[in-house]
C-alpha cells in the first residue's frame, strides 16, 4: 500500500485540530517534539489504496524563528519534507491566513490550499473566486467544512494528485524590485558557496535578509557562509539609508502587497462590513458592566457541573478502591504483602484516581468552552483586573479558576499562555487556590473546633488562598520573573458550535495525560511512603516507631512554633504531600490505633473502613455546599450526617487534645498552603520539562506556609486568643 | 497622528509607525499590524484591553502596547 506522508499547517483557530480527529478519529498518537515542550500530533487513516499518514503541526501565524511551534513546523516541513502540505484557511480572514501560505510557497513546500468556514464567510458578504485564487497562487484550492464531510473526498483526491505530481511555486511571488535585487544576488553566492543546504536557496536568501537567528547560525555553522554573510551585511546596510527601515520590514511588506494583489482580484468584499452573529454576542458577552457579571456566571455553572456530576463518579471511584482493598485485605489475610497493596498502592494511587471523574468532566466543559471561543472573551474580560494585581494577562486567569477544582487542570492550562515567565508564574500561584482535595480537611478540622463559625473560617481560608496568590505573584514579578509584563495580542476567534467529536477527543488528550504520567509517578512515590511507614518490619503501620512515626517525631519541633508540635499532625502533613486528603485519613488511622479515646471496641480494620466512607461523605457535602453557591456560611454542613467523623465524641476528643483552637487554624493555614500535593507537582514538572520547577515550587511554598502560619500562631497568642 | 489607544470606536485608520520591536514587532506583524495597514478599534473601554479589527480578524490587544501604536484617520 503506497503511503502519503500528509502535514497539516495553518494559523490558530482555523480548524485544522477538528480536520485532524475528522480523519484520525482515535488513531492518533499525541507527544512531544523532541526536546520541546510543543505538543506533537500524529495519526493515520485510510483512504483509497492509500495510507495516510498526517501530523498536525502546531499552529502558527509565520514561519520565523520567533516562536518555539514556528521553527518546529519549519524544520519538519525543511527536514522530513511531507508528501503534501494541507494549508486550513479561515476563509473570513484570507489575507492574514496567506501571510503563512506565502511563506509555506518560499519554502518550497508542495501545497494544497483547503479554504475552510466558508459559510461565515458568506456571513459576513465575502465571495471567494476559488478558480482564480488557485490559478495566481498556481496551488489547488478546495473549498471544505471541517465540522462535516463537504469538500472532504475532493481534497483527498487532490492530495492524492498532488502527492504524485509535486508543484512547487518559487516564481509566483513578486516582493518588488528592490528585495527581488538583493535576494537573487544573495542566492547567487549561496548557489555558489554552500549549495548542499536542505531548503531553498532562495528561501535561505530572505531568510537572511529578514536576519532570521537560526538561518545565520547554520550558515556558519557550514564554515562557507563568509562571503554570504558580508554581503547580507552590506544589503542591510543599503536598505537603511534608502529606506530608513530594515530589510525585514520590506519583505512583509512585500509579502502582505502579494497579498493583497491576490485577494483584490479574487475576492469580493461588500462595501461596509456586515455585522455578525458573533459580534452581535460580543457586544453582550464583552460589555464593559455585563462582561464580568457573565463571566462569572459561567465560571459558576462550570463548577455546579463538575461537581454535581464529578462528585459521585468520584465516590463510586473510592468505594470502588475501597472495596478493592477491603477483598484483597480478606482474601490476603493480615501481612506484609498485604499492606503493600492495600496501603501503599491502593490506597496512594486511589487516593489520586478519586478526581479522575471530576478532572474528565472539567476538562470536558473547558473543552467546550475553548472551543467554541468563550475562553479567549474571558481573558478578555478578567485582563482589567489581573493587569492591575497582578501584572499578569487575563489569560493568566482561567488557569486560576481551575485550581479551585483542581490544580492539575490548572497548570496544564496555563498551556495557553505564551509566554514563558507568565506560564511559570501562573503555575507557581495557581497551587494556592483552594483545591476540593482541601476541604475535607477544613471540614474535620472546623468540626471539632469551630462548630459555631465553620461557613466563615472556611470562607477565610479560601480567601487566603487568593490573598497569598496575589502578593506572591506581585513579590515574583518584582523579583525572579522580573521585567516588563509581557506585551498582550491574542486573536479573539468567532464564535462557533463544538463538535462533540473534538471535545471528546480534547477531553481525552488531555485527562489521558493525566492519569498516564501522573500515575507513574504519584505509583513510585506511593511505594516508598507506604515503605516509610511500614519498616521496621514489624511495627504498625503508621505508628511512632515506623520510620515515619520517627521522622514525625524528629521533625515535630519544627512545626512547634506554628501551634502543632505534636507527631501526629507532622506525620499527617508528610502524607498529605501524597494528596491533600490524606491528611483526614492520617488522623483517622492514628484515632483507630489510640482507639480508646472514642471507647469504642472495634479492631482497625473496622474503624478505618467507617472513616473511610464517612470521609468520603464530609467531601461530598462539602464540596457540594461550596458550588452550590449558597454562601460559604452554609458550608460543610456535615453535622447532619449520623455517621460523620466529625460528630464522633472520641475522635473530637482526640483532636482537641492535639489542638487549640488556635493551633488547628493555623494547622488549616498550612495544609491550605504548604507544598503542592504529588500530582501538582507532576504536573508542574511535566509542563516545565525539569525538576527545577516543581522543587522550587514545593521548597517556596512550604516556606510561605511556615511564614504565614507562624504569624498567625504567634500573632493570635499575642492578641490573646489561647 | 494619535496612538491607537486614544482612536475613538468604528473608525477605519491607517498606521502610521509602530513603536515596538524585536519579537513582539514580528508577532504583531504577521497578525497584520505593521506600518501602512488598515485597522479599526472594535471595542475601547478604558481601562482594560482593545479589541480591534485587522484584515478581518478580531484582536484583543494591551492598552500599553496599542499606546505604542501611532495611527491616522483614513
Amino acid at each position: 500500500m503506497d503511503k502519503i506522508k500528509i502535514a497539516l499547517a495553518g494559523n490558530p483557530n482555523v480548524g485544522k485540530s477538528t480536520l485532524f480527529n475528522r480523519w484520525t478519529g482515535m488513531r492518533q498518537h499525541v507527544g512531544n517534539w523532541p526536546g520541546k515542550t510543543v505538543e506533537k500530533k500524529e495519526g493515520s487513516f485510510k483512504y483509497d489504496q492509500y495510507g495516510m499518514e498526517v501530523i498536525d503541526l502546531p499552529g502558527n501565524y509565520s514561519l520565523t524563528a520567533y516562536s518555539v511551534e514556528e521553527v518546529v513546523s519549519r524544520d519538519y516541513i525543511v527536514g522530513e519534507k511531507p508528501d503534501v502540505i494541507v494549508n486550513i484557511i479561515d476563509a473570513a480572514n484570507l489575507e492574514r491566513n496567506l501571510y503563512l501560505t506565502v511563506q509555506m510557497m518560499e519554502l518550497g513546500a508542495n501545497l494544497v490550499l483547503a479554504l475552510n468556514m466558508n459559510k461565515f464567510a458568506r456571513e459576513k458578504g465575502l465571495k471567494i473566486n476559488k478558480k482564480q485564487l488557485s490559478e495566481l497562487l498556481g496551488v489547488p484550492v478546495i473549498e471544505i467544512e471541517a465540522v462535516d464531510d463537504t469538500g472532504s473526498e475532493k481534497l483527498l483526491q487532490t492530495i492524492v494528485k498532488v502527492s504524485k505530481s509535486p508543484n512547487v511555486v518559487l516564481d509566483r511571488l513578486e516582493y518588488g524590485n528592490e528585495v527581488s535585487e538583493h535576494t537573487k544576488q544573495l542566492e547567487k553566492i549561496i548557489d555558489q558557496d554552500i549549495p548542499q543546504l536542505d531548503a531553498p536557496s532562495s528561501w535561505i536568501a530572505l531568510k537572511l535578509m529578514e536576519e532570521d537567528p537560526e538561518i545565520i547560525k547554520k550558515i556558519e555553522e557550514t564554515g562557507k557562509g563568509q562571503r554570504v554573510l558580508k554581503e547580507i551585511k552590506k544589503i542591510q546596510r543599503h536598505f537603511n539609508d534608502v529606506f530608513g527601515d530594515d530589510a525585514d520590514a520590506a519583505i512583509t511588506d512585500a509579502r502582505y502587497g502579494f497579498i493583497a494583489g491576490l485577494v483584490s482580484e479574487s475576492v469580493k468584499k461588500p462595501k461596509i462590513d456586515k455585522v455578525t452573529r458573533s459580534d452581535l454576542i460580543d457586544r453582550v458577552v464583552t460589555h464593559k458592566y455585563l462582561g464580568i457579571p457573565i463571566f462569572l456566571l459561567i465560571m459558576w455553572l462550570t463548577f455546579q457541573i463538575t461537581f454535581t456530576l464529578g462528585d459521585p463518579l468520584g465516590g463510586y471511584v473510592e468505594e470502588a478502591f475501597a472495596w478493592l482493598g477491603e477483598t484483597i485485605a480478606a482474601s490476603m489475610g493480615e501481612g506484609f504483602l498485604t499492606s503493600f497493596i492495600v496501603d501503599g498502592i491502593i490506597g496512594g494511587v486511589g487516593g489520586v484516581l478519586v478526581f479522575v471523574p471530576l478532572i474528565f468532566i472539567l476538562f470536558l466543559i473547558l473543552s467546550i468552552l475553548e472551543d467554541s471561543g468563550y475562553l479567549a472573551r474571558a481573558a478578555f474580560v478578567m485582563d482589567r483586573f489581573m493587569h492591575k494585581l497582578v501584572g499578569l494577562h487575563g489569560k493568566s486567569f482561567i488557569p486560576m479558576i481551575l485550581g479551585f477544582g483542581c490544580a492539575v487542570p490548572g497548570i496544564m492550562a496555563t498551556r495557553t499562555l505564551e509566554n514563558e515567565r507568565d506560564r511559570l508564574l501562573t503555575m507557581l500561584i495557581v497551587p494556592f487556590m483552594s483545591c476540593s482535595a482541601r476541604l475535607p480537611v477544613y471540614a474535620l478540622i472546623v468540626a471539632a473546633f469551630f462548630s459555631a463559625y465553620q461557613g466563615w473560617v472556611i470562607f477565610s481560608l479560601y480567601l487566603l488562598g487568593i490573598v497569598v496568590a496575589i502578593i506572591v505573584a506581585a513579590i515574583f514579578k518584582k523579583t525572579i520573573f522580573k521585567g516588563m509584563s509581557a506585551p498582550f495580542v491574542m486573536e479573539l476567534p468567532p464564535y462557533r458550535l463544538p463538535t462533540a467529536k473534538g471535545a471528546l477527543i480534547h477531553m481525552w488528550e488531555r485527562g489521558a495525560l493525566f492519569l498516564k504520567k501522573a500515575g507513574t509517578i504519584i505509583l513510585a512515590l506511593s511505594v516508598v511512603i507506604w515503605a516509610l511507614s511500614s519498616l521496621p518490619v514489624g511495627v504498625e503501620y503508621g505508628s511512632q516507631e515506623s520510620v515515619t512515626g520517627q521522622i514525625g517525631t524528629v521533625l515535630s519541633p519544627i512545626f512547634a512554633p506554628l501551634g502543632f508540635g505534636e507527631w501526629q499532625a507532622t506525620v499527617a502533613i508528610i502524607y498529605g504531600f501524597l494528596a491533600k486528603e490524606v491528611v483526614v485519613s492520617t488522623f483517622g488511622t492514628l484515632y483507630g490505633i489510640d482507639g480508646d479515646g472514642g471507647g469504642e471496641e472495634a479492631s482497625d480494620e473496622e474503624v478505618s473502613a467507617n472513616e473511610t466512607a464517612s470521609v468520603e461523605q464530609v467531601s461530598n457535602e462539602a464540596s457540594g455546599e461550596q458550588v452550590s453557591g449558597e454562601t460559604a456560611v452554609e458550608e460543610a454542613s456535615a453535622e447532619e450526617e449520623e455517621t460523620a467523623l466529625e460528630e464522633d465524641p472520641g475522635y473530637i476528643a482526640v483532636m482537641q487534645e492535639l489542638f487549640t483552637p488556635l493551633s488547628a487554624y493555623a494547622y488549616m493555614v498550612f495544609v491550605l498552603l504548604y507544598i503542592p500535593c504529588l500530582a501538582t507537582l507532576a504536573a508542574i514538572r511535566r509542563e516545565t520539562n525539569s525538576w527545577k520547577w516543581p522543587a522550587f515550587a514545593a521548597v517556596y511554598t512550604f516556606v510561605v506556609a511556615y511564614v504565614v502560619s507562624f504569624v498567625v500562631y504567634q500573632g493570635g497568642l499575642i492578641m490573646g486568643f489561647a | 497622528m494619535m496612538s491607537l489607544a486614544m482612536a475613538t470606536e468604528n473608525e477605519n485608520l491607517k498606521i502610521v509607525q509602530v513603536w515596538h520591536g524585536g519579537k513582539f514587532q514580528k508577532r504583531l506583524q504577521e497578525m497584520g499590524i505593521y506600518k501602512d495597514s488598515q485597522i479599526k478599534v472594535i471595542k475601547n473601554d478604558i481601562p482594560g484591553p482593545l479589541i480591534v479589527d485587522v484584515k478581518g480578524s478580531r484582536l484583543i490587544i494591551g492598552r500599553g502596547q496599542a499606546q505604542k501604536i501611532m495611527v491616522e484617520g483614513e
